[in-house]
């Protein structure tokens, strides 16, 4: 069932992978540069035939390549898209020639590995992606931690080691259990192929320790409140670059992980789990819109903001309705461009101002423009304002929140409301304080126009017309909540308390 | 954007206001002049029909409904944005030629409307853009008078769009059709004050002496010209033969001059003059025959091209002197000569002096009044008609030009040859209107069986001007203009808006300014310092159990690593040591 005549998926993995080898010819720094904004360009161009011959009303998974990998152990190489990950896969491919640009002049020692590390990483995420193999996705999982390890540790702030490991070391906790998870599901269901695992119907038992392994691994990769202290870390230490990919596309792979994972292959317990999950949700929107309001670090606001806006994600994932997963479907690709946006904007200021405090910045509106005007256009579009992108995704959530129950929407609120308060506050400061620090630095150059306008564009864009994204993803989320109610039917709850059943199934491995 | 063989003159306006902000250099004055050339182009090849037919949630919108009445407003409106263009040709403020644009833009809008929805856009367009003409001038005073001039057409506005609504629920259409006098509705009434605000219909005509005089040169040429003849077009469109209309004309004809007659700020004595001749197409719309309504599209079109053409040259004089307050005028016929023939054009004009296009056009209405025997109606109109000469024609002149030597070492500005070319356009056009009436009869919507050059008509007026001459010749002294405003139903708004003020804004201020306090202190702290909580939990709490986790583990494993030292005594030792314990917790559970 091949759409076009070359397998397009292997080659968006592949082609940056070998060109990340074709760096090792290359001498200057410049020329390092350039050719890595070409590759990404034509990484960008080998996706055109996803656009033309995507169809748009279909669930089933497209562009499909499956092949025998280990085939004594029913490993595959399979790989293949729908209205869930395609968007994540033009987000991660689009995301990166913004990496290459804004690192032009931000990065300055060992240039080569350092895009060899980005264009790894594209490849390895594209991979995240596009597996439909439990093993190869896990394969691509643990590939992308390598090269972001290297992104903070390497070419990170002062506190980079502390920051590099507590990131490798949060996630390698949580990947484990995805490991365990992975060979469970091969023991009990007899293969490592997505597709075919939710055809089967598993124990609640099962599904009961399954989903709490994922969610566990994806929730520490969201990060949910109380696993998301690496984030900020991670955040503040790393290269420009690095914050974009990781608030870009790394986040992403966490509720990527619920959507593809714990709500197709454990449905009756993730029906079981879902007011815990959107209790954790809600934590999480308040709670890291707070601390982002008590900061004074810009990128640490940011990076709490992400907190909170992934706490809208989970949240839309596990009200479980339709509202609910589109608007958290939006919402990841709207934080994805806005959030984006503005690391690229607070590595901007960094390279004029080499501070990241708030007090070091002030009343830039006079002398930097176009830098606040593109400043106030994401800040808003982050706390949702009507016309940007972000408006759109939270609105569906909070639509899918009232559906479910007024409660959880009323709970969600105040969430909003702070964000306002934190951009609001961080922006009218950068824009109209007092200067206490400027000195003669320029207005955005030519490139930064360049990789700020571009996600301008997809704000407004997908802001005052969503029609087009909503067809990409409204029938692969459709069959995937009708799946999720269908399956769980299936199942009952054995002994009528899961808990107690729980806690016995640890009492029987104790003994 | 063309639309079936129809390019609406207000998209290549609006595409201008677009465009301003963007162009370079010294050259792009001239494409100022793009778009009324491209308007005039249209008007004069235009064919009848509707146009830009829109399907809008169940009805429709049309953009472009081109008859013969939409026309002859356009013809005007057209001619008029090109003469204003050219005298604001030297000004080098963006913003100002952008605001000029739009509300010209919005004037064609509701001139080419087909429905209500439509109009009141472009209406709300005018009122907004038209504000920002008086706001340029930069002046403390208009400044305010902006303020007071944006929020009256608000209220109109308001009107407008209650009244329509009302007739869309009551209809069901927003099809902006006439009116049958006979049976005016209700939401007919709301609508019709709406076009009376814009109409200056006293006594809701006080935002138009009040702003006009404080808008920026070329900005009040625009503005006299556009909104209240936008208002007389829907009048005329909408309620021809509502009798009511044509007493209030004549109120606002005699109203008017008295007015201009005391006022001293020359611009402000023209804005009375609006008011006042307004009151004549008001009137004969009111009346509503055919006669009567030709009249007043006639008068209209006459109007627009003499009242732009008399705030050209007050315009002129501001620019040049610097002030436009007659006491503080005289004896300028010595220092501009050309301005004083120009000025003199537009005063003739203006006074319905034969050969001038005031005269084919204001006789007319005068006519159909007396011929549909409203007499007192006609006699109204010919008293404002005396008036009109006394206060343009002869104080006007006399004070500013004439009455004392001019003031040594008065120094003028030198005036831009932008300012003399446009107006001698408009004097140009109002004798060749006054002498060849055809030129203005054939444009109107209906057949014109009406002569101006009779031997009555001619009598008529002579006696009339004569007569005002001489009057003005005995009362000179005593007519002197004094500094000051005199009192209009401006002062009436302004303390009914004043008393709003403090009988419920302040005291709700108050409260307000408590209740601000209170989430102040309250609110906005308690948010903050539950930020700050969180954040030193994040800091202590979680993280410390997160990092001690790992430094923990890392230090267990350090321990066991200094433990292996390679000495077997220190395995024995430590074997046996752990043999003990293991033994001692045995020995205690057991």
């Amino acid at each position: 069932m091949q759409e076009v005549a070359y397998p397009v998926l292997t080659t968006l993995v592949l082609f940056p992978l070998l060109a990340a080898f074709g760096l090792f010819f290359f001498r200057g720094d410049s020329a390092v540069r350039i050719y890595t904004l070409i590759v990404s360009v034509i990484e960008l161009m080998l996706a055109l035939p996803l656009f033309t011959h995507f169809k748009l009303d279909s669930a089933e998974f497209q562009f499909v390549e499956r092949m025998d990998w280990v085939k004594h152990w029913g490993i595959e190489y399979y790989l293949g898209t729908d209205g869930i990950s395609f968007l994540m896969i033009i987000l991660t491919i689009a995301v990166l020639p913004l990496c290459v640009l804004c690192s032009w002049s931000y990065i300055k020692t060992r240039v080569k590995e350092f895009h060899f590390c980005l264009l790894f990483m594209t490849a390895a995420c594209v991979g995240v992606f596009t597996a439909l193999d439990l093993v190869l996705f896990y394969v691509f999982w643990e590939a992308m931690l390598v090269p972001m390890y290297l992104l903070i540790a390497v070419w990170g702030g002062p506190e980079k080691r502390y920051a590099s490991l507590k990131f490798f070391l949060y996630t390698l906790a949580g990947s484990a259990l995805l490991l365990v998870a992975i060979v469970a599901f091969r023991v009990v269901g007899g293969t490592f192929a997505i597709p075919e695992l939710m055809e089967k119907t598993f124990t609640f038992g099962f599904q009961f320790w399954a989903f709490l392994a994922l969610a566990l691994a994806f929730a520490i990769k969201v990060p949910m409140f109380p696993f998301h202290t690496w984030l900020p870390a991670a955040h503040v230490q790393a290269p420009t670059a690095g914050s974009v990919i990781l608030a870009s596309v790394l986040l992403k792979m966490g509720t990527y992980g619920f959507l593809r994972f714990n709500l197709p292959l454990t449905p009756a317990a993730t029906e079981y789990f879902a007011p815990f999950m959107i209790a954790l949700s809600i934590a999480s929107i308040i709670y890291g819109g707070a601390v982002a309001l008590g900061q004074n670090d810009i990128k640490k606001i940011i990076a709490y903001s992400s907190v909170s806006h992934m706490g809208f994600v989970t949240l839309g994932i596990f009200l479980l309705n339709f509202r609910g997963l589109e608007g958290a479907l939006f919402q990841m690709l709207n934080h994805g461009i806005v959030t984006g946006g503005l690391f690229m904007m607070i590595g901007a200021i960094y390279e004029r101002s080499h501070s990241r405090d708030i007090f070091d910045n002030l009343g830039l509106g006079k002398y930097m423009p176009a830098y606040m005007g593109f400043w106030g256009l994401f800040a808003l579009s982050s706390f949702g304002f009507p016309g940007t992108n972000s408006f759109v995704g939270e609105m569906l959530v909070f639509v899918g929140a009232f559906e479910y129950s007024p409660w959880v929407g009323a709970a969600i609120v105040p969430g909003a409301m702070i964000a306002a308060a934190y951009m609001l506050r961080v922006s009218l400061k950068l824009a109209w304080g007092r200067p206490t620090s400027w000195n003669g630095w320029k207005d955005l150059n030519l490139r930064e126009w360049t990789f700020l306008a571009i996600p301008a564009v997809f704000v407004f864009y997908i802001g005052l017309a969503p029609g087009l994204t909503f067809r990409v993803m409204d029938a692969s989320l459709e069959k995937l909540q009708n799946h999720v109610h269908t399956k769980a039917q299936l199942v009952s709850i054995e002994d009528g308390n899961p808990m107690e059943m729980a806690w016995d199934s640890i009492k029987n491995i104790v003994k | 954007m063309e639309i079936n063989g129809f390019l609406h003159p207000a998209v290549a306006f609006i595409a201008l206001a677009m465009a301003l902000p963007f162009f370079r250099g010294e050259h792009w004055k001239w494409l100022l002049l793009v778009p009324p050339v491209i308007a005039i182009v249209v008007v004069f090849t235009a064919t009848m029909g509707e146009f830009g037919v829109i399907p809008y949630l169940g009805n429709t919108l049309i953009l472009g409904r081109v008859d013969k009445l939409s026309l002859v407003f356009a013809n005007v409106f057209a001619i008029q944005s090109l003469i204003g263009m050219i005298y604001a040709l030297h000004m080098k403020d963006r913003a100002h030629h952008a605001s000029a644009a739009l509300y010209v833009a919005g004037s064609f809008g509701c001139v080419f409307a087909g429905d209500y929805l439509t109009l009141f856009i472009f209406w709300e367009l005018m009122a907004v853009a038209s504000t920002f003409l008086v706001w340029l001038h930069r002046t403390k005073t208009s400044s305010a008078a902006g303020y007071r001039y944006f929020l009256f057409h608000m209220l109109g506005g308001l009107f407008l769009l209650g009244g329509l609504l009302l007739r869309y629920h009551e209809i069901g259409t927003f099809a902006f059709l006439p009116v049958d006098p006979s049976s005016v509705q209700y939401y007919d009434w709301l609508i019709l004050i709406g076009f009376c605000v814009n109409a200056a219909v006293v006594p809701l005509h006080a935002w138009l002496p009040d702003a006009y005089p404080e808008a920026t040169i070329p900005g009040a040429v625009f503005m006299c010209a556009f909104t209240t003849k936008t208002a007389v077009y829907v009048l005329a469109r909408g309620f021809s033969g509502v009798y009511i209309l044509a007493v209030a004309g004549t109120f606002m004809a005699v109203y008017g001059v008295l007015y201009a007659s005391m006022e001293n700020n020359a611009r402000r004595i023209l804005s009375y003059h609006i008011v006042s001749q307004v009151g004549y197409m008001v009137a004969g719309i009111g009346i509503g025959t055919a006669l009567c309504l030709n009249g007043a599209i006639a008068h209209a079109y006459a109007h627009i091209l003499y009242k732009g053409f008399l705030f050209m040259s007050v315009g002129t004089i501001l620019y040049a002197v610097g002030t436009a307050d007659l006491d503080k005028l005289g004896g300028l016929v010595g220092k501009l000569p050309w301005l004083v023939i120009l000025y003199m054009v537009g005063a003739v004009s203006i006074s319905g002096m034969p050969f001038f296009n005031g005269f084919i056009s204001k006789t007319m209405t005068i006519t159909g009044a007396a011929e549909s025997h409203n007499t007192l109606i006609a006699v109204g109109l010919e008293i404002a008609a005396v008036g009109t000469f006394l206060s343009v024609g002869i104080k006007l002149p006399y004070f500013a030009f004439f009455n004392k030597p001019a003031k040594t070492g008065l120094k003028l500005n030198p005036i831009p040859k932008n300012m003399y070319v446009a107006m001698a356009i408009s004097a140009i056009l109002c004798f060749a209107q006054g002498v060849y009436p055809q030129m203005l009869y054939s444009l109107l919507p209906f057949p014109v069986e009406y002569t101006p050059y009779t031997p009555w008509h001619l009598l008529q007026s002579a006696m009339l001007l004569a007569f005002t001459g001489a009057g003005f010749w005995i009362m000179r002294k005593i007519i002197v203009p004094h500094h000051g405003r005199n009192l209009d139903f401006d002062k009436l708004y302004r303390l009914i808006g004043n008393a709003g003020i403090s009988l419920v804004c302040r005291p709700i201020a108050w409260a307000d300014s408590v209740w601000t306090t209170v989430y102040r202190v309250v609110g906005l702290k308690g948010l903050m310092d539950f930020a700050a909580g969180s954040s030193w939990f994040d800091r202590k709490g979680i993280d410390t159990v997160v990092d001690g986790t790992a430094y923990t583990v890392r230090d267990i494993g350090r321990t066991g690593a200094k433990m292996q030292t390679g000495r077997l005594q220190d395995y024995l030792g430590l074997t046996v040591f752990i043999a003990l314990c293991i033994f001692g917790l045995v020995w205690y559970l057991g």
